[in-house]
C-alpha cells in the first residue's frame, strides 16, 4: 500500500508517514481510517501522520486519530503528529485531544520520539 | 446595510461538505472576518453539517438546506435536515446534555456539538415542522477587531 486519493505512504525504517494531501472534513476523514486501519492489519504500530498540507481538520478526524493512537499503544507503538498549523493545534486543544495524541513540530522530531 | 439571505440545497452527503466549508469562508473572508475567526466559521459549519448528514437524513437525495443570513452586525447560519426514522430527538435538550456529559477528550466520538458551542457567538438547536433538527449559528461581526 502506498497511499490513496488523499493520504502519500512512506516508510523510515520501521516507521509509516503519511503525508495527508487534503483538508481533512469527513469525507477525506473516511480515507484516512481506512489508511490507518490498513496499516493496523499489517501489524505496523508506529505511525507518523504528517499535516504540513493540511489547513482544516474535524472532530471527526481528531476522534478517528485519537482511536487510532490507542489501538497503536495497546500493540506496544504509537501514531505522533507532526507539522500542525496553529488553526489544527488549536483544534485539538479545544477538543482536549492533544493531551493523547502527541503533536511535534517537525518530521524529524516526530520519528526521533520513537 | 439590509439583512441579505442566501440559501444551499446540498446533498446528505458528507462528499459536499468541502464545498460548503470552501464557500462560507470565502463569503466570510468577504465580509471582513479575521483569518482566525474564519477558521473558526468554517470548522464550526463543518460540524454542524457533518451532524445533520450522519444524524439528520436518511439518505443522500433528502439534502440538508443552509439559510445564511448577512447584515451589518452578524452572519448568521441554519442548517436544516429532515431528520431519521428512530433518531429524531438526537437534538433534545437531554440528548445534548447526556452527550455533552459523556464527552471525553479519549473519545472518538461526540465532540462536534462542544466544539460547536466553544466556536460560535450563538447556537441553537431545535425540532422542525418536518421532524428535523434546524441548527442556528451566529457569528457577530466585529469591523474593528476584523483585521488578523
Amino acid at each position: 500500500m502506498t497511499g490513496t486519493e488523499f493520504m502519500n505512504i512512506r516508510e523510515n525504517q520501521d516507521i509509516k508517514i503519511i503525508d495527508v494531501k487534503a483538508d481533512l472534513s469527513s469525507y477525506a476523514a473516511s480515507d484516512l481510517r481506512k489508511v490507518l486501519e490498513e496499516l493496523l492489519t499489517e501489524k505496523v504500530n508506529k505511525v507518523v501522520v504528517n499535516f504540513e498540507d493540511v489547513g482544516h481538520i474535524n472532530s471527526t478526524a481528531v476522534g478517528t486519530l485519537v482511536g487510532i493512537a490507542k489501538r497503536l499503544r495497546q500493540n506496544g507503538g504509537d501514531l505522533k503528529l507532526c507539522n500542525l498549523t496553529s488553526t489544527l493545534t488549536r483544534t485539538f486543544n479545544l477538543i482536549g485531544a492533544s493531551s493523547v495524541v502527541e503533536i511535534y513540530e517537525s518530521e524529524k522530531s516526530a520519528i526521533a520520539a520513537f | 446595510m439590509k439583512k441579505e439571505r442566501i440559501e444551499l440545497n446540498v446533498p446528505s452527503d458528507v462528499f459536499y461538505l468541502e464545498s460548503v466549508r470552501v464557500f462560507i469562508g470565502k463569503l466570510s473572508e468577504t465580509l471582513r472576518f479575521s483569518k482566525k475567526r474564519i477558521a473558526d466559521i468554517q470548522l464550526a459549519l463543518d460540524e454542524i453539517c457533518t451532524n445533520a448528514v450522519y444524524h439528520g437524513s436518511s439518505c443522500a437525495s433528502s439534502g440538508i438546506q443552509l439559510q445564511i443570513s448577512v447584515d451589518t452586525s452578524s452572519l448568521e447560519i441554519v442548517v436544516s435536515d429532515k431528520g431519521r426514522e428512530g433518531i429524531q430527538d438526537w437534538s433534545t435538550s437531554e440528548k445534548l446534555a447526556e452527550i455533552q456529559a459523556n464527552r471525553s477528550p479519549t473519545s472518538e466520538r461526540g465532540h462536534g456539538l462542544y466544539l460547536i458551542d466553544c466556536l460560535t457567538d450563538v447556537h441553537k438547536l431545535q425540532t422542525n415542522a418536518v421532524g428535523g433538527t434546524d441548527v442556528t449559528a451566529i457569528f457577530y461581526r466585529d469591523v474593528q477587531q476584523e483585521n488578523g
